[in-house]
């Protein structure tokens, strides 16, 4: 659905992108990275609006430089930011977006109910709490039912229960077939959600995999325990040389452990230890 | 048919955000002046009237709505939807040329202007030229007091000649600046005639340059800045 081929873009005469990957039809990529990475640019390529690459950035069969009228009828973006008229109805926003298409659009009451706003659609979105307005925009990006979702950060400043609803309705989307370019900081949603992703810094993928081949192939599993040494200490050693951590197995032999959990690495800390920066 | 829903958009969007409501009151107003003028300052009063401001708003107008349009935001879903560049210009011309010919045919009606075909011909192409005007500092700009700095200079230069030009130095060649055949038409002149393909030629040109504004805008929105 989307193939990405020595596509390089330079601005102010340096190299800013420079990358090759492809994303399959009703997949979730994702892409972690810190802010000025590049991941902004990619999706401006990604959607025709930079033009001045060189290589190939080829989506829905069609080469982004020289896409065709219909280009966008098919690519949905739900910004980071809401992008909506502050004095028209939530209602009256998605009928303006959505007259925009020439595509049968969803219902639009339905769309609300989905995100829980069915009861706020006549409300103006100046009266809306930011999480109303992160749900309104992201239907804003369903409501001409594309095939390629771009979705930005889509449960920043959400409450647990509706980033648990927004997360179904991606694993939903995607179940339809949906292909769904993910932007995001929280790596706990990466790793719930996507299929792959890719670790972008200065404009280069430095990592890309499944989020469980990630964890696997860069981490191990550790354990941590706590004891009384005069005060209470903590240490750590690698699931697989247990027996060779000799403190470990005195404790063991005298109880004195106070507490031992096993942990295996996030994908943060695979993000650290791959890039050597950490996302916020 | 997108290009009409988003003229309806755009008209609503200006319904809703009071530009209507202003330009009812600002009508009214001039109506009044107008009307309490004695007859034989009537038309040419009413010609700087609505040369001025119903014809001119879309310089002032451009400004307020590419900040609020920049405010919530919505170029980022506008770049991203089939709306091309020209639809977006169009949109704007003619939404703020509607209200432009409805007030600036009321002022004018109040003058009992003769032509008022030319008349409203001359607001509407006033309206276009302005608004186009004003969408090329809009796209440039991130703030208003930019905007009233960026627009002085401009309004000294487009309103300085026409004025000059209907009090009476009405040198043929003055017609060379579109503002001149602007206020021509409106005042019911028919000196504009044969300027009507430098006029055409100024709007090609303004039109060409708001095109490559507006992309320019769109591609700017968010990620790095071409």
């Amino acid at each position: 659905m989307i193939e990405v081929i020595d596509l390089s873009f330079s601005y102010n005469d340096r190299p800013f992108i420079d990358m090759n990957f492809s994303v399959k039809k009703g997949e979730i990529f994702g892409f972690l990275g810190p802010s000025g990475a590049g991941k902004s640019t990619l999706q401006k390529i990604l959607t025709g609006l930079i033009r001045s690459y060189k290589g190939n950035a080829i989506v829905n069969k069609t080469e982004c430089k020289s896409y065709k009228d219909d280009f966008y009828e098919n690519i949905g973006v739900d910004f980071e930011f809401p992008s909506l008229y502050e004095k028209l109805t939530g209602r009256e926003n998605l009928k303006f977006f959505g007259s925009l298409y020439s595509k049968k659009l969803r219902d639009v009451d339905e769309l609300l109910k989905m995100v829980g706003l069915q009861n706020d659609g006549g409300k103006k979105v100046s009266e809306y709490s930011k999480g109303m307005k992160s749900r309104l925009n992201f239907i804003k990006a369903l409501l001409h039912n594309p095939d390629i979702l771009f979705l930005d950060e889509p449960t920043s400043g959400l409450d647990p229960n509706n980033s648990r609803i927004m997360k179904n309705i991606i694993i939903n989307e995607k179940e339809k077939g949906k292909t769904i370019i993910l932007t995001t900081h929280n790596m706990v949603d990466a790793t719930e959600l996507c299929d792959k992703v890719a670790f972008i810094v200065d404009g280069n993928i430095k990592a890309l995999d499944s989020p469980h081949n990630l964890i696997m192939s860069k981490g191990a599993a550790k354990i941590k325990y706590t004891f009384m040494d005069g005060k209470e200490e903590i240490r750590e050693c690698m699931l697989g040389k247990t027996s060779e951590d000799a403190k470990l197995q005195e404790l063991i032999m005298s109880n004195r452990i106070l507490s031992i959990h096993s942990s295996e690495p996030t994908l943060n800390d695979i993000f650290a230890e791959v890039t050597g920066s950490v996302l916020q | 048919m997108r290009l009409i829903n988003l003229i309806y958009g755009d008209c609503r969007f200006q319904f809703k955000y009071g530009f209507y409501f202003i330009y009812s009151i600002f009508t009214i107003m001039y109506v009044t002046i107008v009307l309490f003028l004695p007859l034989e300052w009537r038309e040419k009063a009413a010609a700087v009237l609505i040369f001025s401001d119903p014809s001119a708003m879309g310089l002032f107008f451009m400004g307020a709505i590419v900040l609020f349009e920049k405010s919530e935001r919505v170029l980022s879903t506008i770049a991203v939807s089939p709306v091309r560049a020209d639809e977006y210009i169009i949109s704007k011309v003619v939404s703020l040329g509607i209200i432009s010919a409805i007030s600036g045919a009321s002022i004018a009606l109040s003058a009992d202007a003769q032509n008022m075909l030319i008349v409203i011909t001359g607001v509407i192409a006033g309206s276009a030229l302005f608004t186009l005007i004003g969408l090329i500092v809009a796209v440039n700009i991130n703030s208003l007091n930019q905007f009233v700095t960026a627009a002085v200079p401009i309004e000294i230069i487009i309103f300085t000649p026409p004025i000059l030009y209907l009090f009476g130095y009405d040198n043929k060649f003055m017609l060379l600046h579109p503002g001149c055949v602007i206020i021509s038409m409106i005042s019911g002149s028919s000196d504009y005639i044969l300027f009507l393909p430098i006029f055409i030629i100024w709007f090609l040109f303004l039109y060409k340059m708001a095109r490559i504004n507006v992309i320019k805008m769109f591609q700017n929105l968010g990620g790095i800045k071409l």
